[in-house]
């Protein structure tokens, strides 16, 4: 029988410690080398859609750092309000990298980056930055505008048609991307609006393409990130230009191509960097290319081999900075000379863009 | 001429059909003198549980009937508790509308933004040889006929037959109708049930044919507009199905002004449809003597018998 | 049992949670404690609980009021967008943005904008006898239409590139805080007075008690000469008030300017709580506070569980059928009687 000491006693409880301590040590090393990254969605994440394409961004992102990025996810959270507070709970839990995936986080991560400068913020489609908050944005007009020459080629009546949800500056870019696209190739081409006022209608959208359709046109394109336009354009044989996503699963076959968003660089970058100390605050605004945050759907089988060889060398230029699409002379709708020949409209000046280009017919409030 | 008005027309069948639905069922319901708020929760319900079905079997038919049943199923959590329980009328349809669009929105969480992979067609092919209407006609989905056939069923069962008018008795003076020996409570249960399967039907007709996907809250308050077509209608199955359409209308015709580039704005333009439920409501309540005509009496109060 | 019948329906829905826990493959006990007690662990969180709870109190007692008359308001939300709007628009005057009145004039102004919303419903029903409830719901939509409108067109921040929001206001016309560190601001204060007014006026006041009895025997009330007429108004301009009053709260808080939606649906959430409160003053704000930890909850349990962001919701509506359902044992007294033998109906 071996009778048990105070020595041994010691010895085996501070072996125990030790083996505690040291094992909690490993552990909090370990953790350190984990990146938490809380990802906050304001909608669900579904099939397609404005989510689903930040979904595939931080899921680019886990597959770029196995082992090294574990990410949060949070959807619902509607209102400004409410992502203030998870915002901070994130924040708050060790999550050392948070994004926001939509304009109307902005401000209350402002406020939440102000409150805790440990922690490293990212912001789509936000138009301000902080030391510790940056911001990333698409230039999808670019897309928008290789759609728009498609679908000027593409067009027999003439006439387009643009259902959008509200006419906020990142969808009225995209509109006039799209109409000055079409009419660098055809220069008769006009372009019908319909504003519905809510992103969650896709009753409306329909309705809304059906009346454009009615109304002559045969090449739909716009803001709402459902699928919805693309089939009812479908059902009534009109084509359609997605955006967002690609939509081609559900638009079998009239789609004519898409502006999708890719937000993979702006997430596997902002990780990257948070992990080798590198981050800056930047806004970041990119469009088609390499690492850019914008590509081109498919183009359907349908469009000429010359066309898509002519859009193949567009989208060539504009990543080589040789075609810029707010490239001058262009006149508003009330016949006002926006930009001078020769000249280029400034980056300010799109990201607040409020007119419409020449040849954009409907509802619009005066800017 | 008739170029712009038949889509308008189409559209219009086709924006009212949802409506009709929703109206008629809830139309039913409260002649039997139960008032059932939820109408909107029930849709929503019906809307997601049809587009699942249809998801999984490719069938619309199935996805409607499913979307049938789930309404019905709704509506007997709410019958249940109004007509068993005894609970306040108002406030349980307003709890089945709040719960309804939590439930829609928690099973079809993983349906967000899917659209039907083979949507159902939104016509009906076969009325395509019939001379002259058929274009009209060819472009209307079966769902807008089964409305007609609907409103001609209630219709004929309201007025023209002898249970009608147990459940209209019963809407009227319950007292009198237990007296006689109808049974109230099982009368008022069927027309609630019969009104929550037509606003399934209707939330299907969204999510199948008109969208034909899910997203939540997608019906975007129609189930509210369906109640007022019901007092618009002062109970009357026929002006319901006018309401239906004039709503319809009001809401498509906004489209087609916006694209015509007629230059109001665009909230102005949106905001119409429910200006003119408000305006077309007052019109009709204006007028007290036919509200109490016409209102079936014992509207949204309990009935327990007394021997 | 009246108040048994609110625990029971909570402890129901409680129950209804664990189930859905377990069927959703989370550890019940687990999940719970991510829901309902995590999120008010620490200071911050009860100050978050606080600035939650204080619009749905607040609404719910202005509704509540109503609800006790039959006046049925489901605008809420409409009135508190206009009520947002209303302080918004003096909020925005340059000439007032370092003025020390400007945040009480705010106060007013929204509780005016809220008031005058809610009095379109109550006079097109004392004058035209419309049905309230679609009226008042109507207007919720035309309210937010017109808050795009104004956020897109005419309010739009100059600075903003143009995107859709105001001008972000002046310290002026924010609500102080109250405790560092947290977002907790004088808000709650309003809500509380407006919870001491209403329990004061339902409870001792003559007019109260009109509109009190009028909402639980018509006919008496009518019989007895109480203004049927009054009874509408004040209802439906207590709800628009105190909806206005919380408008005014969240773009004067949290907020900080006019956005294209500014309530989380609070006008509805605070139509569950007025009736989870059972129409009383002190029930509602337990109430009130169950519903935001359920809020709280929701999000929190997605950020540590994984849980979908639909539960609360879910819970929300359960809560209510189930308070429904138990009211049965509030009004009725459930006694087993044997059937009588001969052919009559037997009564319940």
């Amino acid at each position: 029988m071996r009778i048990v000491t105070r020595r041994d006693f010691l010895k085996g409880a501070s072996s125990l410690g030790v083996a505690a301590l040291g094992g909690r040590a490993i552990d909090a090393i370990g953790q350190q080398s984990v990146l938490r990254v809380g990802v906050v969605h304001q909608f669900p994440i579904g099939e397609v859609g404005w989510e689903t394409q930040h979904a595939l961004g931080w899921k680019a992102m886990e597959a770029a750092f196995p082992g090294k990025v574990k990410t949060t996810v949070v959807t619902d959270v509607v209102q400004a309000q409410d992502a203030e507070r998870v915002f901070r709970d994130l924040a708050s839990q060790g999550h050392k990298l948070i994004f926001g995936t939509t304009f109307s986080q902005m401000a209350p991560m402002l406020k939440v980056a102000r409150a805790m400068p440990g922690t490293t913020f990212e912001c789509c489609a936000a138009i301000t930055t902080s030391k510790n908050m940056g911001a990333f944005e698409a230039r999808n007009y670019e897309a928008s505008y290789l759609g728009g020459v498609i679908a000027g080629r593409m067009t027999k009546s003439n006439v387009l048609g643009w259902v959008g949800a509200f006419p906020v500056p990142q969808v009225v870019w995209r509109l006039n991307g799209f109409l000055i696209g079409a009419r660098s190739v055809n220069p008769n081409v006009t372009c019908n609006v319909i504003w519905i006022n809510t992103w969650n209608d896709p009753a409306k959208e329909k309705d809304a393409v059906n009346a454009l359709i009615s109304q002559g046109a045969d090449v739909l394109a716009g803001s709402p990130n459902t699928p919805v336009q693309g089939i009812a354009a479908e059902e009534r044989g009109a084509w359609s230009v997605g955006n967002c996503s690609d939509f081609s699963k559900y638009v079998t076959k009239r789609q004519l191509t898409g502006d999708i968003l890719d937000w993979n660089s702006a997430y596997v970058e902002a990780a990257r960097d948070v992990m080798a100390g590198t981050w800056k605050s930047q806004s970041r605004w990119r469009g088609l290319g390499e690492g850019g945050y914008c590509r081109m759907a498919p183009y359907n089988a349908a469009i000429p081999g010359d066309v898509v060889a002519d859009v193949a060398k567009r989208e060539k230029d504009i990543v080589a900075g040789k075609l810029k699409v707010f490239a001058g002379p262009l006149k508003d709708r009330d016949g006002k000379q926006r930009v001078a020949a020769g000249a280029v409209l400034p980056d300010n000046d799109v990201r607040s863009i409020s007119w419409v280009v020449d040849g954009v017919k409907g509802a619009f409030p005066k800017s | 001429m008739t170029d712009a008005i038949v889509p308008v027309l189409i559209a219009t069948l086709g924006a009212g059909t949802p409506l009709i639905f929703a109206a008629l069922g809830e139309l039913v319901t409260e002649k039997s003198g139960v008032l059932n708020l939820g109408v909107e929760g029930m849709m929503l319900v019906g809307a997601i549980v049809a587009f699942i079905t249809t998801s999984a079997t490719a069938s619309l038919w199935l996805g409607v009937a499913a979307g049938c049943l789930a309404g019905a199923a709704m509506a007997l959590l709410f019958a249940f508790a109004t007509l068993t329980m005894q609970a306040n009328q108002v406030a349980a349809g307003l709890a089945l509308a709040i719960f309804g669009t939590g439930v829609s929105a928690f099973i079809g969480k993983n349906y967000v933004g899917v659209a039907l992979q083979s949507p159902p067609a939104s016509d009906a092919s076969f009325a395509s040889a019939i001379p002259v209407v058929g274009p009209l006609l060819h472009a209307l989905h079966p769902l807008v006929y089964l409305s007609w056939l609907l409103f001609a069923g209630v219709s004929a069962f309201l007025y023209r037959s002898r249970l009608g008018l147990v459940l209209r008795a019963v809407g009227e003076s319950p007292d009198s109708a237990h007296a006689i020996g109808h049974p109230v409570i099982r009368v008022r249960y069927l027309a609630t049930l019969f009104g929550g399967a037509m606003a399934g039907v209707a939330g299907a007709y969204l999510s199948l044919v008109y969208a034909p996907l899910w997203l939540e809250g997608m019906t975007a308050g129609r189930g509210w507009i369906a109640l007022a077509l019901v007092v618009f209608a002062t109970w009357r199955p026929a002006r319901a199905v006018f309401g239906a359409y004039l709503f319809g209308g009001i809401t498509i015709s906004q489209f087609f002004a916006q694209g015509a580039g007629i230059p109001f704005a665009s909230q102005a333009m949106s905001a119409l449809p429910y200006l003119a439920t408000i305006i077309v409501l007052v019109l009709i309540s204006r007028n007290p003597v036919m509200i109490r005509q016409n209102a079936p009496v014992s509207l949204g109060k309990p009935f327990h018998a007394t021997v | 049992m009246r108040f048994a019948s609110p625990l029971i329906a909570a402890a129901l829905t409680l129950s209804t949670g664990f189930v859905l826990f377990a069927v959703l493959g989370k550890d019940p006990f687990a999940a719970f404690h991510a829901f309902f007690i995590a999120p008010i662990a620490s200071v911050n969180g009860v100050a978050e609980l606080l600035i939650k709870a204080s619009p749905l109190v607040l609404i719910a007692v202005g509704l509540a009021v109503g609800f006790r008359g039959n006046v049925w308001n489901i605008g809420a939300e409409g009135q508190l967008t206009v009520g947002a709007i209303a302080a918004t628009g003096l909020a925005l005057q340059p000439a007032l943005s370092e003025s020390s009145l400007l945040l009480p004039a705010m106060i007013v102004a929204g509780a005016v904008g809220g008031m005058a919303w809610g009095a379109i419903p109550a006079l097109l029903r004392t004058r035209f006898n419309a049905n309230e409830i679609l009226v008042s719901l109507m207007l919720t939509y035309v309210a937010q239409l017109w808050l795009s409108y104004l956020v897109l067109g005419p309010w739009r921040d100059p600075q903003g590139f143009n995107f859709p929001q105001s001008q972000p206001f002046s310290d002026a016309a924010l609500y102080p805080l109250l405790l560092d560190g947290t977002r907790l601001n004088a808000s709650v204060i309003v809500a509380l007075a407006a919870v001491a007014a209403a329990w004061v006026f339902l409870g001792k006041s003559y007019v109260g008690y009109q509109m009190r009895v009028t909402g639980l025997a018509d006919a008496a009330a009518r019989y007895a000469g109480f203004s049927a007429r009054r009874t509408i108004w004040i209802g439906m301009l207590a709800g628009g008030g105190a909806a206005g009053l919380a408008g005014v709260g969240e773009v004067a808080g949290p907020l900080g300017q006019l956005l294209p939606t500014v309530s989380p649906g609070y006008g509805f959430a605070a139509i569950i709580v007025a009736f989870v409160g059972r129409l009383d003053p002190i029930g509602i704000v337990l109430a009130g506070l169950l519903l935001s930890l359920l809020y709280l909850g929701g999000d929190a349990a997605q950020i540590s569980m994984g849980l979908p962001a639909s539960i609360a919701a879910l819970f929300q509506g359960a809560l209510l059928l189930f308070l429904l359902a138990t009211d049965v044992f509030v009004n009725y007294r459930i006694r087993w009687v044997r059937a009588p033998r001969f052919h009559a109906e037997a009564t319940a």
